[in-house]
This record gives structure tokens, C-alpha cells and sequence, in this order.
């Protein structure tokens, strides 16, 4: 069961995390470890991270969530993030994040064409 | 820029109980200088229309300042205002309400167009008139006149010190709103098909523009939902590190937010120095021409420009 607080749907082979609040250490944290838990337990091979409600990202969760695809992808999961606002964006290239490695998209319908068409071709992971 | 909204001058000039403060202690307004003015009322009340003349018979000499007072009509109002103001010189209570009908004043002269030059030049004479109104009031009684005429002209320069500080305001409100139109102007996102969007880059980039254009490209690209932005910047004439540095930048953020980004314009002699400053353009998607970025992009969504050889074949048959 997640303790983290941030709900973790499964559709078909994917999950899916909507992150709803800002982001404190501890619930980062948890998170982390809630979703690769999930992924285990469901087999899971896709991975969206909705973050189209965070106004402000950290280097702290920028590493997180950069980290967290690293770890999806050991596990042979593809990740997807969806809906960076374009502060967010701004502060990580002015932070030096460029989160290179980490697929990225406009929408949560985005994401879930990614991860769809992933699952039709194979595993299709390079980045275009 | 909307029309007539004023700009809160108040708030621009940081004019609080604090400054209002600070600003009396500095043209030295002493309680003593409130009494006088106060018990010089009677005085004002009985000049004020003699003085209020001789201060138009001035600005009506001239054709520069009589343009301001067109008819007689606005000759009227004007003066019955002035009369008001002069009163309320002499209203013993100098605190924030004051300052804000003085800034109303001098906002009033610059809308209108006064040019300072004219504004001060009429005060001079204003101060003459009152003047001698005073040495005539305090005949006999030099000290008292000399005293009357020091606290007159302190409470004036209080006066001045707004006005001019609210035309400065005003013409830096101005520059401001060209700035910003001319920012507007500068970093125009032009949809070029769906999903794709075109920001034509001409002129040189500095670092205020180069995060302009980042906002501009990153609030476009997620307000359009485009997938693919092109810039061109064939119109920037020179492309050194940090013009690079700030396209990479642009890129890797509009990366960030799941589109990408496609280069063009770029010149032989860019290509070149580009090369030669050892800076790595190779993660940008680049192109010379722009016709060729806009295939790129088309490719990137899926679709293609064909030729409609075949189509016209068929009709010619």
C-alpha cells in the first residue's frame, strides 16, 4: 500500500502518478520507493509522472525524479514526464538540469501515446 | 495601457507617512512654519485673485504657454484651481492628503503636456507676486515679512519637489510601457502549422532578451501544445558562446516540457565560428535554410510536404 500520500494508478502496463502538492523531502522520498514497489508488484514497463500541478521544482526533486527514471529503466520501465509548466522548466536548465535520459511530454494524453505506442513497437526506449 | 488609468504615483514615489515625514524635515517645515502659514489665511484669501492675474498675465504673453489655455472657458476653470491651490497653502495641515492633491497637481501639468521649463519659469513669478504681497501685508515689520516670504517659499519648494518628481515618474511609467511593447515586439511566435510554431530571432541577444525569449518560446509551446518550435535565426548577426549558450539553454527547456526544437538560419560564416569557439550545437536539431526547418518539423508530427506532380498528371490526361 503507498505511504507516500500520491496515489499510483496502473493502466494496462503503465502507471501512473499524478503529483498534486508541492513536494517536501520525506514525501519524495516515499514516493520513490512507493512507485518502484509498485512497479515490481505489477509488472508494470511504462511510468507517468504527471507534474503538470507542481509550480516549483527543487534540485532535490529534480534529482528525484531523474533518479526515479534511472531506477524505472533498470527495471525495464520507460518514464515519462508530463506536464512541466514553463517555470519549472526554465529554473532546471538555469539549475543545470537537463534531465537528459528522460522522456518528457506536452500532456497526459502525450504520455499515454508514448507509452502506448512503446508497448505496440516493442521496446522502443531511444529518445527521439 | 489602458486608457485613462492613472498610473498610481503615490505608490511609484514610495510617498508614505514615512516619506511625507522625512520630506518636510528636509525643506526644514517646522510647526512654526505650519502656524504662520495658517495665520497668513486672511492674507491669502484677500490676494489670491490678484496674485492668480498676474501669474496668467504671464503665461498669456507667451504663445508657448498661452497654447496650453485655449479658450476662455479652460482660462476660467484654470484659475479658479489655482486659486484653490494657493488657499490650501496655507491650510496648517501638511500630511499625506496634501501631498497626494500636490501630485494630483503635477500629474495634472505633465498630462497635459507643460513642459517643466514652463512649469518653473510661472512658479518664479508666482513667488515674485506672493512677495510683494507680503512686503506690502507686513509693511514697517521687515523680520516678520522676511519670515512670512522663508516659510512661503519652503512650503513652494515642498510643493515643486512633487511635481517634478511626478513628471520624472511619469516619463519613466512611458518608458517603461515602449519597453515593454518593444520586448513584445522583439520575440514575435508565429504558428506556422498546428503544433508548429516559428520565432524568428532579428537582431542581437543579449541576456535580458535571451530570457525573454525563453519565457516567451516556453509559455507559447505549452499554451499551443506545439511539439515542435523553430527558430530562426538568420537575422542575428553575430552568434558568439553566449548566444549559443542561450539557444542550448532554450532547447533543453522546451525538452523539458516534452517538444523539441529545430535550428535554422544558420549562416556559413555562423556554422564557421560556431565550430571554431568549440561550441556543441550537435544535441539541436539544425538546418540552413528555414524552408528546410519547417520539413523537419512537419516530420517531427508526422506529415510531409509533397509535390502534386501526380495530381496534375491525372488532370492533363
Amino acid at each position: 500500500m503507498p505511504s507516500g500520500g500520491i496515489p499510483i494508478l496502473r493502466i494496462g502496463h503503465t502507471l501512473l502518478a499524478t503529483i498534486q502538492l508541492d513536494l517536501h523531502d520525506t514525501v519524495v522520498d516515499a514516493f520513490q520507493s512507493d512507485v518502484l514497489e509498485e512497479m515490481e508488484r505489477t509488472g508494470a514497463d511504462g511510468l507517468i509522472i504527471d507534474i503538470s500541478a507542481l509550480e516549483s521544482v527543487d534540485s532535490y526533486v529534480a534529482r528525484m525524479l531523474s533518479n526515479t527514471g534511472k531506477m524505472a529503466k533498470l527495471m525495464g520501465a520507460e518514464t515519462v514526464i508530463v506536464g512541466m509548466r514553463p517555470a519549472v522548466a526554465a529554473t532546471l536548465v538555469r539549475m543545470g538540469y537537463f534531465m537528459t535520459g528522460i522522456r518528457t511530454a506536452l500532456s497526459l494524453e502525450e504520455g499515454l501515446e508514448i507509452q502506448a505506442s512503446r508497448s505496440k513497437d516493442g521496446r522502443r526506449s531511444e529518445i527521439p | 495601457m489602458e486608457l485613462g488609468i492613472q498610473p498610481d504615483y503615490m505608490k511609484i514615489l514610495k510617498l508614505d507617512d514615512e516619506e511625507c515625514r522625512r520630506r518636510l524635515e528636509f525643506f526644514e517645515l517646522t510647526p512654526d512654519d505650519f502656524q504662520r502659514l495658517t495665520s497668513l489665511r486672511a492674507f491669502a484669501e484677500r490676494w489670491t485673485q490678484e496674485i492668480t492675474e498676474g501669474l496668467y498675465e504671464l503665461l498669456m504673453k507667451h504663445p508657448e504657454s498661452r497654447s496650453f489655455f485655449p479658450d476662455e472657458a479652460t482660462l476660467a476653470r484654470v484659475k479658479r484651481l489655482q486659486n484653490a491651490y494657493f488657499l490650501h497653502l496655507f491650510s496648517g495641515t501638511y500630511d499625506l492628503a496634501y501631498v497626494r492633491d500636490r501630485l494630483r497637481v503635477g500629474s495634472a501639468h505633465e498630462r497635459i503636456g507643460m513642459p517643466p521649463k514652463l512649469y518653473l519659469g510661472a512658479y518664479r513669478r508666482y513667488l515674485a507676486l506672493i512677495h510683494e504681497k507680503l512686503r506690502n501685508h507686513f509693511k514697517g515689520n521687515e523680520t516678520e515679512a522676511v519670515k512670512a516670504i522663508e516659510t512661503i517659499r519652503k512650503i513652494i519648494f515642498f510643493d515643486m519637489a512633487i511635481a517634478i518628481d511626478t513628471y520624472i515618474a511619469a516619463y519613466l511609467e512611458t518608458m517603461t510601457r515602449h519597453q515593454a511593447a518593444i520586448r513584445e515586439l522583439s520575440t514575435p511566435v508565429i504558428k506556422v502549422y498546428d503544433r508548429i510554431l516559428l520565432l524568428p530571432i532579428v537582431g542581437t541577444v543579449d541576456t535580458q532578451r535571451a530570457n525573454q525569449i525563453m519565457e516567451t518560446v516556453l509559455v507559447q509551446v505549452v499554451e499551443q501544445q506545439a511539439k515542435v518550435i523553430i527558430i530562426d535565426i538568420a537575422g542575428v548577426p553575430v552568434v558568439d558562446t553566449k548566444v549559443a549558450d542561450h539557444i542550448l539553454q532554450t532547447t533543453a527547456a522546451v525538452q523539458l516540457l516534452g517538444a523539441q526544437t529545430v535550428l535554422t538560419g544558420i549562416s556559413a560564416a555562423v556554422a564557421r565560428t560556431v565550430v571554431q569557439l568549440g561550441v556543441e550545437l550537435t544535441r539541436v536539431e539544425t538546418r540552413a535554410k528555414l524552408s528546410e526547418g519547417i520539413e523537419v518539423a512537419l516530420s517531427i508530427i508526422g506529415k510531409k510536404i509533397s509535390s502534386r506532380k501526380n495530381a496534375d498528371a491525372e488532370s492533363e490526361d
